[in-house]
């Protein structure tokens, strides 16, 4: 029968291996994570710094600065300040993310230094439709969004684009698409000030081109 | 009522060989067992991530099964769950850590599924059947054992749906260039209709005579020898 | 007690009809009367009600319809021989079902859809739509919208709205778009508010008279641009009792109805009557919805079964993504069907049958 207080040994005679073993494990995973933290953050910095070359033409990984700027919605977030080999400044890449059709999607998008175009765009993680929605992150659709206007919203049309803030859908993912474009519009509104005043107040650093951001 | 009854259990049980080989076919954890459907439904669109959940799987039952056997005289029966538990999740936990680190593609594309490793069936029912009741050995040839025929089960699903889905396997083009891709088989109906249609495949296939014959000539054999 | 008593000439009389045939069949209820009500029957009277739909199809898709509809019939009399053959059954392809649903898999395409859609599609509604489940008869989803269904999530783009037009074609009708799409397009234009009330009404311009639509001088798939070849078609079959009425009377009253609540609050470019005329809804009505097996057996849960379609349709026409809806709105009523027949089961005349007591 179930008994009411614990048997021989009381609550320690009972549970000491659980105990021990939750130690020992707890140990164990400390350890590992110690060990392979690094490793794991800097795979997801080197998806970001390897696709930066393709976001921002010109621009230099080795050279990048990672900057906090307060967005018009008052929260800050992280900026990629991306500079050529001699140290000059090209461009921003800028972290976004938003819901799609099926799941968050993350994407990286690369601005001129004067946030006037949209240099590129790459799409870090999504859980779209397989065959479908997925084909976001299709090279051919990423495309797309180069050297659209960063000044005004860009639209999603299921035709060919008339104008030149216009991108085509994907056929069958139509919500997927308009998710991308929804996501780089909003994060635009929220950064293409901020970023502007940045560039404008750093101009005189281009003389200086080694100068450290941090 | 002895809380320390565990200890006197006499080990008798399948041998080793017989537990492998069974994990294998006779007992296949898909086909025979239906456990672990949640990744068996849900990372078998293309041989990358079925062939990686598989290896991540077999580490932690493997791992667990060592562990479990070489605690299984100081398990008291009615903590013996949490213990089970306690030890799959940390390798559950090492698994998704070493992904990440290693294979930082696949681990991004299997996303929840390898901490859901955690509540596959598969790797709780051996240890309860298998690992707490018999022998390092017999524990470890176990482990192999499933897991080769977990693994056996998710490479073949795959293997149907990303060649009719997408015309690759492995990411090579196996198909005609002109293969028309069976979207659907990419989607996760494409899952349920493979995993029903490769069951009844096994399931004709088990009920043939030579088939059936021959596995009983193997049985016998093996009774035999022990 | 009385079992006990009554077994022993029960045993005697069954002894007794092994040695010589009665020569006056005796049966219990229900006396069925209709003998030449078989399946082949019934099938054969749902080639004749498609056969206006069939023709239709010819004059509008010309060779397109032909080599479509006869590729599924041909495709679907294929499958079913082989699906028999491995069940170890003797072969049912005489009993005109197959036909049946290769030709409504056939009508319900459109003129431009590749031959291995056509092939794909008629396998996996004879093998996954009805041989996996037992053959005919045991099927839950109607075995031709299962095929439909494959191939549609399969091959979005081959059957999307997009698949429909062409420019380069001699027929005249697949050079715009179906209604439902221009429908569906001008709709979602206007809640975007990328076009205004009166480029919206410039745009319907093309689908705003009923006449073509009824006519079916429209693009859309094989079958269904033609709403007077369906009716007349699927009020054969009803008054042949080979298609129950309840089921297109049910479907049609809850579509006008939501479809005219649709465009009273401005959600679809179409009017009630528009939607009733235009798509596969009178096609879908008639002769989809109204397979024996999937749907439900007495009147009334016909009748519901026919409701529930409807509305269906109508939600998943103005909310999906997709332009038309029938396809899903009768596979997930055909889900409903069991549930439908348990509560719908008639009352015996003179009330339900006298329960013992309980202690």
């Amino acid at each position: 029968m179930t008994q009411p207080t614990p048997g021989k040994g009381g609550y320690i005679g009972q549970a000491w291996l659980v105990i021990l073993l939750a130690l020992l494990y707890g140990g164990g995973l400390a350890g590992v994570e110690n060990a392979l933290s690094g490793k794991i953050k800097a795979n997801k910095r080197a998806e970001t710094y390897s696709v930066i070359p393709d976001l921002v033409p010109g621009s230099d990984p080795d050279k990048t600065d990672e900057i906090m700027v307060r967005g018009e919605n008052a929260k800050e977030g992280l900026v990629y300040r991306t500079r050529r080999t001699d140290g000059s400044h090209v461009g921003w890449v800028l972290p976004a993310a938003g819901q799609g059709f099926a799941d968050r999607i993350e994407l990286l998008i690369g601005l001129d230094s004067g946030v006037t175009t949209v240099r590129g765009m790459y799409v870090l993680n999504q859980r779209e439709t397989p065959g479908l929605g997925d084909y976001i992150t299709r090279a051919d659709f990423q495309d797309l969004f180069r050297d659209k206007p960063a000044d005004r919203p860009l639209a999603v049309v299921k035709t060919d684009p008339a104008a030149d803030n216009e991108i085509r859908a994907l056929s069958g993912a139509t919500i997927s698409s308009e998710s991308v474009a929804a996501i780089v519009n909003r994060a635009l509104a929220n950064f293409r000030e901020p970023l502007r005043a940045l560039a404008v107040e750093r101009s005189p650093g281009n003389a200086r081109p080694d100068e450290a951001v941090e | 009522m002895s809380t320390e009854g565990t200890t006197n259990v006499p080990e008798e049980g399948p041998t080793a060989l017989e537990r492998f080989i069974n994990g294998v076919l006779p007992e296949n954890p898909i086909y025979r067992q239906l456990l672990g459907m949640c990744p068996t439904l849900a990372v078998t669109n293309a041989m990358k991530p079925a062939v990686t959940m598989a290896a991540a799987t077999a580490f932690v039952l493997i791992c667990s099964n060592i562990m479990v056997s070489l605690l299984r005289r100081l398990l008291k029966p009615h903590l013996r769950i949490l213990v089970f538990t306690l030890t799959i999740a940390t390798f559950v936990t090492i698994a998704d850590r070493f992904l990440a680190a290693y294979v930082y593609e696949m681990s991004k594309q299997l996303g929840p599924y390898v901490p859901l490793i955690i509540v596959n069936c598969l790797i709780i029912s051996r240890a309860e059947i298998c690992a707490s009741k018999q022998g390092l050995g017999v524990a470890i040839s176990d482990g192999v054992g499933m897991s080769l025929g977990f693994g056996l089960g998710l490479a073949t699903i795959a293997t149907v749906r990303e060649v009719l889905g997408s015309g690759t396997w492995f990411g090579l083009h196996v198909m005609p260039a002109s293969w028309p891709n069976w979207g659907i088989m990419a989607l996760p109906p494409g899952a349920f209709i493979t995993l029903g249609l490769l069951l009844a495949v096994a399931e004709w296939a088990t009920e043939k005579r030579a088939s059936t014959a021959l596995w009983r000539t193997v049985r016998m054999l093996w009774s035999w020898r022990h | 007690m009385a079992e006990g008593k009554a077994e022993k000439p029960d045993a005697a009389a069954t002894a007794e009809s092994k040695q010589e045939a009665p020569a006056v069949r005796v049966a219990p209820s229900p006396h069925i009367s209709k003998t030449a009500l078989t399946t082949r029957w019934m099938m054969s009277d749902v080639l004749v009600g498609l056969a206006p739909v069939v023709a239709m199809a010819v004059v509008l898709f010309r060779w397109y319809a032909v080599v479509q509809i006869g590729l599924c019939v041909l495709t679907c009399l294929v499958a079913e021989t082989l699906f028999c053959w491995m069940r170890r059954r003797p072969t049912s392809i005489d009993d005109g079902s197959a036909v049946v649903t290769g030709a409504i898999l056939g009508l319900s395409l459109p003129w431009s859809a590749p031959w291995h859609i056509a092939v794909i599609g008629s396998v996996v509604a004879i093998g996954l739509g009805k041989a996996v489940f037992g053959g005919l008869g045991y099927n839950i989803f109607n075995p031709a919208m299962v095929g439909r269904a494959f191939v549609m999530l399969s091959f979005a783009r081959e059957l999307g709205a997009s698949a429909y037009v062409t420019d380069r074609s001699q027929l005249d009708v697949v050079t715009q778009a179906t209604p439902l799409t221009i429908a569906k397009k001008v709709a979602a234009d206007l809640a975007a508010g990328a076009i205004t009330v009166g480029d919206a009404q410039v745009q319907m311009e093309s689908t705003r008279q009923l006449w073509p639509l009824f006519l079916g001088n429209v693009n859309g798939s094989l079958g269904e641009t033609s709403a007077l070849a369906v009716l007349i078609g699927g009020l054969y079959l009803c008054l042949r009792r080979s298609a129950s009425w309840e089921i297109p009377a049910g479907v049609i009253l809850s579509g006008l109805v939501l479809a005219g609540a649709a465009d009273r609050l401005g959600l679809t470019a179409f009017t009630a009557l528009h939607h009733v005329v235009s798509g596969s809804l009178l096609f879908g009505a008639f002769f989809i919805a109204t397979d024996p097996v999937t749907s439900p057996l007495t009147a009334r849960g016909k009748f519901l079964f026919g409701l529930g379609v409807g509305v269906l349709l109508v939600l998943l026409r103005v909310f999906s993504g997709y332009p038309e809806g029938v396809m899903f709105a009768v596979l997930l009523m055909n889900a409903t069907t069991p549930l439908l027949n348990r509560w719908t089961i008639p009352r015996p005349v003179g009330g339900p049958a006298p329960q013992p007591e309980k202690a």
